[in-house]
């Protein structure tokens, strides 16, 4: 939404007005992070579509909940604190949208083209994502917000309670409103909630089986033809892409490529005008990553073993996987059609906002004869996700998609 | 090696041919003397540069290793403009992306200049047992269409160092025949800053070189 509010202003260089206009842009926007209680309105505006029965019954169910919360709060605070302190400060670079940001995207940048410990820390780094032992997607919501709330504020705690009411409302438009307004990780909800699933709860149970069905049925009529001569330079590369992925915590494990090379192929064929392009490959990751965390613990990062879950979790995580990134890619097809235009439009438009905002930096790499397109072009392809860490990536996703 | 060193020319290189074929691994072998065994496929165009001697003179090469999928080529071929030398890659044990040399031949000798001087490499040299295109029909080809030829190994580094300094030699040949002009437009060549210095006032060329550190 940065690009688009970017491109916005007409093009006629007023230097010095231009420059206090995007500083004024930037002082304004910073304040969609630190949220006053604007969100009260909303929910107030929300309450009047909300049946009372619903209201009551969530709202009971909220401070019940809350009020465990604080109590194995309290427990673990002696045992977690020095943990926190890290978690909780690097949770807030990434999540808060600050200047810190910056830093922890360079410090990963450095670390994460490395060596294989740094791959470990990403995932790691990506346990502030939820866990539980809930399936995903329909009750997951509600355990997901409960994980995180170790490292948030009470502010921030009853922001949260207040998500959940929404939620468990009947039409959940406002709910993603104020999930975009959040600073927690609700980033494959938000794409649930964008087309995926239905705002209304109560088809959304069964729209979820439905969607799982009609994978493993795609994956029926298809997957046999991966060896035709037909579909078998597709198979094939996408076959020797994905041992070149990342994190490799997940690409060395047989169960997972296989997961990957169904996914992909899958949605391959169903694309042809741009079938696979490499790229698209590492876009599966990170739905798979916020769906396995559900099922990890602590300690198991770093050795997480998928195969080690009940088959039919598995299924379910890969159908939904297929369709979050299906949803995914629907909105930016032109990045992977017949000479990209998609990409060039966007890396024209970063050019664009660079001249704007930037516009030493533009005249430097001008003036070196840099294109843009010569390094931001992986940066659009793969959606960022070669050039921060995981978590980070997930979280940018989350504002930006 | 030559770290601090200062160049007496800079040439701009490409690495083109199909996905797979090893491509980035001769760079990572050529560049730092290993293979690079957890490589990513390519997206767009990565870099390198090193600094060779040859014959006596300092070369920076400036290395535009290239993605080889397909659907990347309309962006690739915006990267050939004033490249002065490429590495041809394809790969032994792939007869499809032997065939495709043809048209990485007609976008290179299109798009990057006439005199480009192309080096053909048929890597996974290693990899003998799964073998499908020979050496005498690859020879061959390369003779018609005056290219250079090498069979390398980015696994074991045979051949991949050879592969870019013959292509500089032959650039610099041609430099010093007069057949190859670095003061024309899009040449690929520019003079390092060896060269340069010489041509300047030494405090000039101390002021230069102080504000190159501080980039």
């Amino acid at each position: 939404s940065l690009m688009k509010t970017g491109s916005k202003p007409p093009t006629t260089p007023v230097k010095l007005k231009k420059v206090s206009t995007f500083q004024e842009f930037e002082s304004n926007t910073s304040d969609a992070w630190d949220l006053g209680d604007d969100d009260d309105e909303l929910l107030a505006i929300a309450a009047e579509n909300l049946n009372t029965e619903v209201v009551m019954e969530t709202a009971h169910k909220v401070i019940q909940n809350h009020s465990k919360l604080q109590e194995q709060h309290k427990l673990q605070e002696e045992q977690l604190q020095e943990e926190k302190q890290v978690e909780s400060s690097e949770l807030s670079s990434v999540a808060y949208g600050d200047n810190r940001l910056v830093k922890s995207v360079s410090e990963g940048h450095t670390s994460s083209s490395s060596d294989n410990a740094s791959e470990n820390s990403s995932m790691q780094r990506s346990q502030s994502l939820p866990q539980t032992s809930t399936p995903p997607l329909v009750s997951g919501i509600a355990d997901h917000s409960t994980s995180i709330t170790s490292a948030l504020t009470e502010r921030e705690a009853s922001r949260l309670d207040k998500f959940k009411q929404l939620l468990a409302g009947p039409n959940t438009n406002l709910a993603v409103l104020l999930v975009r307004q959040s600073n927690i990780f609700f980033f494959f909800n938000l794409i649930v909630f964008q087309g995926y699933l239905p705002a209304n709860v109560d088809r959304r149970e069964s729209t979820l089986q439905r969607k799982r069905k009609e994978y493993f049925a795609f994956v029926e009529q298809y997957y046999d033809s991966r060896n035709d001569e037909s579909h078998q330079d597709t198979y094939r590369q996408i076959h020797i892409d994905i041992p070149r992925m990342s994190p490799e915590v997940l690409r060395l494990q047989p169960k997972v490529t296989e997961i990957f090379e169904r996914i992909l192929f899958i949605w391959a064929i169903r694309h042809p005008a741009s079938g696979y392009v490499q790229g698209i490959n590492d876009l599966v990751t990170p739905f798979f990553v916020v769906f396995i965390c559900e099922y990890m613990e602590d300690d198991e990062v770093e050795n997480f073993d998928v195969s080690s879950l009940p088959e039919e979790v598995l299924q379910n995580i890969e159908a939904d996987s297929y369709w979050c990134m299906s949803k995914l890619l629907d909105g930016i097809q032109d990045n992977y059609t017949f000479a990209q235009p998609g990409i060039q439009k966007k890396v024209k438009m970063l050019e664009e906002l660079v001249r704007r905002i930037d516009e030493q930096v533009h005249r430097h790499l001008d003036e070196h004869e840099v294109k843009y397109l010569q390094f931001a072009f992986r940066w659009m392809n793969n959606l960022l996700m070669r050039e921060v860490p995981l978590r980070c990536t997930i979280r940018l996703w989350d504002t930006y998609q | 090696l030559y770290l601090f060193q200062s160049s007496d020319f800079l040439f701009k290189f490409l690495v083109i041919g199909n996905a797979g074929t090893g491509k980035s691994c001769l760079l990572h072998q050529f560049i730092e003397k290993k293979f690079k065994d957890d490589s990513n496929h390519t997206i767009g165009v990565e870099f390198g540069s090193k600094i060779i001697n040859v014959g006596g003179k300092y070369v920076k090469l400036q290395i535009w290793d290239t993605a080889g999928q397909e659907r990347f080529r309309s962006v690739t071929r915006s990267y050939y403009r004033g490249a002065a030398g490429a590495l041809l890659v394809y790969d032994i044990t792939s007869r499809e992306t032997y065939n495709a040399l043809t048209n990485w031949l007609t976008d290179a000798r299109m798009l990057a200049s006439q005199n480009i001087v192309i080096i053909l490499c048929g890597n996974k040299k290693d990899l003998d047992a799964d073998r499908e295109v020979t050496f005498l029909e690859a020879s061959r080809f390369a003779q018609e269409n005056e290219l250079m030829f090498l069979e390398t190994s980015a696994l074991t580094g045979e051949n991949v160092e050879e592969a870019f300094v013959q292509c500089a030699r032959k650039i610099l040949n041609k430099i010093e025949s007069g057949e190859l002009d670095p003061e024309r437009m899009g040449s690929g060549i520019q003079y390092g800053d060896a060269a340069l210095r010489q041509l300047r006032s030494p405090r000039r060329a101390q002021a230069e070189s102080a504000q190159e550190c501080g980039c």
